[in-house]
């Protein structure tokens, strides 16, 4: 239970973490010595894609804009989906988010995201809190991970929650509106939004990542994703199955869990107490999605070229922003 | 400490009194000292990372995964998985079985008496359910090269688990009620997603690595739902001292494999944010901990030396990790 009695997310304690995981998979020198070229390559593919008129042969631009991606490229992109879950559950849990220390020297703006009254719901509130914790945790980590791998974090990209949940609404047929902010289930709903594509997004990019160091450290998080997205799920599927209970919370998860389906490639698991894993039935093998399938998620937009829009209305910052075709 | 023999008076909680009552074993509460009574001095540190094979690690995780299987399959229909209606092989790529040591009264016995419990035998019908697919899955990956089941044992393992742990109880059924099957579940799950932590990164071929990442997710899934639904009915039933008991197992878990803090268990404590829960297994960097396969291979046996066994694998595992 010292987990967080003497919390200080130091840089030296994350520096040694790494050098912890170094140990194990010793590929760093290989690592470094690709950085640098590789990310500009990334950015004119990623450009190149966003003509809509003319027909492209978008197979080798996929499969290029994959291979050329550094380690820094995808732990940017991560980066980018731990402030968007950082502002949501801290936001939830405090009403603040992020503080200015962890959010880059030019962030973007904060649209939407209020407190959540979590009155007489002491352990919901222990649960968001937790959760808050955890994906500041994260930020804090992948900033510093960045920095120490000869990278730059991005800041933190302009988020809306207002229209952006409105839209899921919208595309779920669940109404014109929905704020997760409202009441404490509206708030699982809302995190049931976020947590299985996280996992999905680190499973996507652990095979693409070339260090092994920087794989150890990917894979833990993702594994804490899994966590949160496994509690979410059980949660949101326990409280249906009370008897007398409303449906309405578990529908609606499932109508944006159907959302994503669409624009992600598939990869989702109708939510039930007889299917709280969201992975594939035949082999039960957790679902991955490619980095563009997720950005079409997060910005609420199918199809290839999108930039921006849904919780990141100016587009994530870093060279992973806009959606390419599928390489396959 | 409250253990779950302690009565319980709040009525909602009756049917689960009843159920715990019902199953009393003999309880002394033994102070919590048991703990520093392992042998670690047993704890070894065989061959481990540049040696070994994509083929080696994948066995490792195909022990692992038969004994998760047998677990989940056992507690929710009272066979094992080579008999279960849709039989699973126990035989890998060809080797010899084997067998799997249960409470008296066999396979039949272990089927936890659910009663209005259908929620938690519902999760416990799935998670058996992706068990073995798991266990189909890596032994097809590996084809001959899938190892056979190793001896698993179920019953003795658990009782001294319990003594080793300070439950302050000398006898432990995970299959007695569906409480106790959580705290079971509890001890696998967790060490499996650190186990796949550990792994992943050691695998050469990327389509190996792939299905490890994704399994390493579902071993999380599972462990965030056995973790929310413990800490859930420890807030219902404060009496009962659930988290109590969950966080003594994770704390044995932590000394078995020689970090001594490695492991998170069930409870509320105080960050930046405000009280939080402890849901989820992690470090101060809330990263999941990650084990070598030495370290999971002294907790599944229970202390016991490498190449021995001991625990959940009284003659070890089958394979080159062992």
């Amino acid at each position: 239970m010292a987990r967080y009695v003497s919390y200080s997310p130091g840089k030296a304690f994350i520096v040694d973490k790494l050098k912890d995981l170094l140990k194990a998979a010793p590929s760093r020198r290989t690592f470094l010595a690709g950085v640098g070229a590789a990310g500009a390559s990334a950015v004119v593919v990623g450009c190149g894609s966003n003509s809509t008129t003319t027909p492209v042969t978008t197979a080798a631009p996929a499969t290029t804009s994959t291979s050329t991606a550094t380690d820094n490229d995808i732990l940017n992109f991560a980066l980018n989906l731990e402030y968007l879950e950082a502002e949501f559950y801290l936001r939830a849990a405090t009403g603040s988010g992020i503080p200015s220390s962890y959010t880059g020297s030019n962030p973007g703006a904060v649209t939407g995201g209020t407190q959540v009254s979590f009155a007489g719901q002491t352990v919901l509130q222990e649960y968001a809190n937790e959760i808050a914790q955890e994906e500041l945790n994260h930020v804090i980590f992948l900033r510093a991970a960045i920095t120490s791998n000869g990278g730059t974090p991005v800041d933190r990209p302009a988020i809306d929650f207002t229209d952006a949940f409105n839209a899921v609404a919208q595309a779920a047929n669940l109404g014109q509106t929905f704020n997760p902010f409202a009441d404490p289930m509206s708030f699982l709903v809302g995190a049931f939004a976020f947590e299985d594509v996280g996992v999905t997004a680190y499973h996507g990019a652990a095979t693409l990542l070339t260090s092994k160091t920087i794989l150890a450290a990917a894979v833990l998080i993702h594994a804490v994703e899994a966590y949160h997205a496994g509690e979410v799920r059980s949660l949101i599927a326990a409280m249906a199955a009370m008897p007398g209970a409303s449906q309405t919370y578990l529908n609606a998860a499932n109508a944006i869990s159907g959302v994503r389906a669409s624009l992600g490639g598939g990869m989702e698991t109708t939510l039930s107490t007889s299917s709280i894993v969201a992975a594939d039935p035949t082999n039960s093998i957790g679902y991955s999605r490619t980095y563009s399938e997720v950005l079409n998620i997060v910005y609420a937009t199918p199809g290839v070229g999108v930039a921006s829009g849904g919780f990141f209305p100016k587009g994530m910052n870093g060279a992973l922003t806009t959606t390419v075709a599928a390489s396959a | 400490m409250e253990t779950l023999e302690t009565n319980v008076s709040l009525s909602e909680t009756q049917r689960l009194d009843n159920i715990i009552t019902s199953s009393r074993r003999k309880m002394m509460t033994i102070a919590g000292s048991a703990i520093a009574g392992l042998v670690l001095s047993k704890f070894a540190t065989p061959a481990e990372a540049q040696t070994v094979t994509d083929a080696d690690i994948l066995n490792f995780a195909l022990n692992l995964e038969y004994l998760e299987a047998q677990y989940y399959t056992l507690a929710t229909s009272g066979t094992t998985i080579d008999k279960y209606s849709t039989p699973v092989s126990i035989t890998g790529g060809g080797g010899t079985a084997g067998t799997v040591t249960t409470k008296p009264g066999g396979p039949a016995a272990c089927l936890v008496p659910w009663g209005t419990y259908t929620t938690i035998q519902a999760y416990a019908m799935e998670t058996a359910r992706e068990e073995r697919n798991h266990v189909n899955f890596i032994s097809t990956a590996l084809g001959p090269n899938a190892v056979a089941m190793p001896n698993i044992d179920l019953y003795n393992s658990f009782n001294g688990l319990a003594v080793a742990a300070g439950l302050g109880v000398s006898t432990f059924d995970p299959f007695a009620n569906p409480i106790y099957f959580l705290l079971g579940a509890f001890i696998f799950e967790d060490v499996g997603v650190t186990a796949y932590s550990g792994a992943a990164p050691l695998i050469a071929k990327a389509a190996y690595l792939d299905a490890a990442a994704g399994i390493q997710a579902v071993e999380a899934y599972h462990a965030g739902l056995v973790r929310t639904t413990l800490f859930g009915l420890d807030a219902a039933n404060p009496t009962l001292g659930i988290n109590a008991l969950a966080s003594k197992i994770a704390a044995a878990r932590a000394k078995l494999d020689g970090t001594g803090a490695d492991d998170v268990g069930l409870g509320v404590v105080t960050t930046t944010v405000g009280p939080s829960s402890t849901i989820v297994d992690c470090d101060q960097n809330s990263l999941v901990y990650s084990r070598t396969t030495s370290q999971v291979l002294s907790i599944v046996y229970a202390g016991g030396a490498a190449g021995t066994g001991g625990g959940f694998f009284p003659n070890a595992l089958n394979g080159t990790i062992k």
